[in-house]
């Protein structure tokens, strides 16, 4: 078994070598594995964020002034392409189209379909017309997303991660600057 | 035999020998035939009991504990409809706390309360707004305000939905959540490792 080893005694002193009995730790080793195998999370969920921009009640002590609108990014799902319109207020600013490159990925039984090219355009875009980068910006761009109303979720949120793929920092309340995603979605209302 | 009992004897001949002495082998020792002696004994022959060195051994055990316990989570695992299979992404946040809205193929449900069918909602085929799960939300939204009186309503709420869902159903959940209140609607999904 296990042994410590202190180097020759020499003379007729005691040897000071002893054996440890090692028995006891394994078994404790042994347990925690069980222990930690049998309460892991092998399934790891995470979110993606939406606002669905519902503005509270107006104050009445508060003098309303008219703002400048800010841009927005409409993102448009077509059948064969995307279309990214920055609006302010009713005036379009720019708009571009992105054709439409699934990127399929093999995941067990399923395929699952990103569009990288979209996230590509979608940041070149931002950092072209985004308004808020400053770290110390607490507000995101907005985004709006006009879909189908047959359009599987799975393509939704395709495009949801490439919406969320371009980052900016965000100075958060303790201090620290984190990369968050750039924009903020919610979805189109007819 | 007499000779092989005298040769094979285990008697301590001298009166003034230590009683406790060195272990040495013990087992089988004391049967008094020459091919269990010779086994026993070794007799230029490899020796029956070998040690294991189990340092290896101990250093992949550590290595397995160190690694699960870097992986551990506290928070334990979400429960997630099991008629709800989740799409994949890459650019998410941790989940947060908050009511749990399932959407499978046919049924609405907050936190395995049955409020409202998908199904009607595709039928209808515009967006409206799924009155039970309305009532539901918003019980649950003056339930939180009555025991937390002193902290402002954070509006989040986590929504379940099936991969291959239509949009018209999303939408009209996420609407219906937002009228009740939870205006901070956030999808999970199953988190997909960062390709480069």
């Amino acid at each position: 078994m296990g042994g410590v080893d202190v180097g020759d005694s020499g003379g007729k002193k005691r040897s000071t070598n002893t054996e440890i009995n090692m028995v006891p730790f394994i078994d404790l080793l042994m347990c925690t594995i069980s222990f930690l195998l049998l309460t892991a999370v092998w399934v790891t969920n995470s979110r993606i964020n939406a606002d669905a921009q519902v503005p509270g009640p107006p104050d009445p002590n508060q003098e309303l002034t008219p703002q400048t609108p800010e841009k927005v990014l409409n993102l448009h799902i077509a059948e064969n392409d995307f279309g990214l319109v920055w609006k302010q207020g009713a005036t379009v600013v720019s708009e571009v189209r992105v054709p439409k490159v699934p990127v399929e990925i093999k995941d067990g039984g399923r395929t699952l379909v990103r569009y990288p090219e979209l996230g590509k355009k979608i940041e070149e875009e931002w950092k072209q017309q985004g308004g808020h980068r400053d770290p110390s910006d607490k507000k995101l761009d907005q985004a709006i997303l006009h879909t189908d109303n047959r359009l599987p979720f799975k393509e939704i949120i395709a495009v949801l991660d490439a919406l969320y793929s371009p980052k900016r920092e965000m100075k958060m309340a303790d201090g620290q600057v984190k990369p968050i995603p750039a924009f903020n979605m919610t979805f189109s209302v007819r | 035999m007499s000779g092989m009992h005298d040769k094979f004897s285990t008697k301590h001949h001298n009166p003034h020998a230590h009683v406790i002495h060195q272990p040495g082998k013990r087992l089988l020792k004391k049967v008094p035939l020459r091919f269990v002696w010779n086994k026993v004994s070794g007799h230029g022959r490899k020796g029956v009991s070998t040690s294991l060195n189990l340092t290896a051994f101990i250093d992949f055990l550590i290595t397995i504990v160190v690694f699960l316990l870097m992986s551990f989570s506290a928070s334990g695992e979400i429960a997630v409809d099991k008629n709800v299979k989740l799409p994949k992404a890459e650019n998410v946040d941790d989940v947060v706390d908050a009511p749990m809205i399932a959407v499978n193929g046919n049924q609405v449900l907050v936190d395995g309360t049955l409020a409202g069918s998908t199904r009607a909602i595709e039928e209808l085929g515009r967006m409206q707004k799924v009155d039970e799960l309305f009532n539901i939300l918003k019980n649950k939204r003056e339930l939180w305000k009555q025991v937390e009186p002193n902290r402002p309503f954070p509006g989040v709420a986590i929504l379940q939905v099936d991969a291959d869902i239509p949009a018209i159903v999303v939408k009209s959940v996420f609407q219906t959540a937002a009228f009740a209140g939870y205006p901070n609607v956030s999808f999970m999904v199953q988190k997909l490792p960062k390709s480069n």
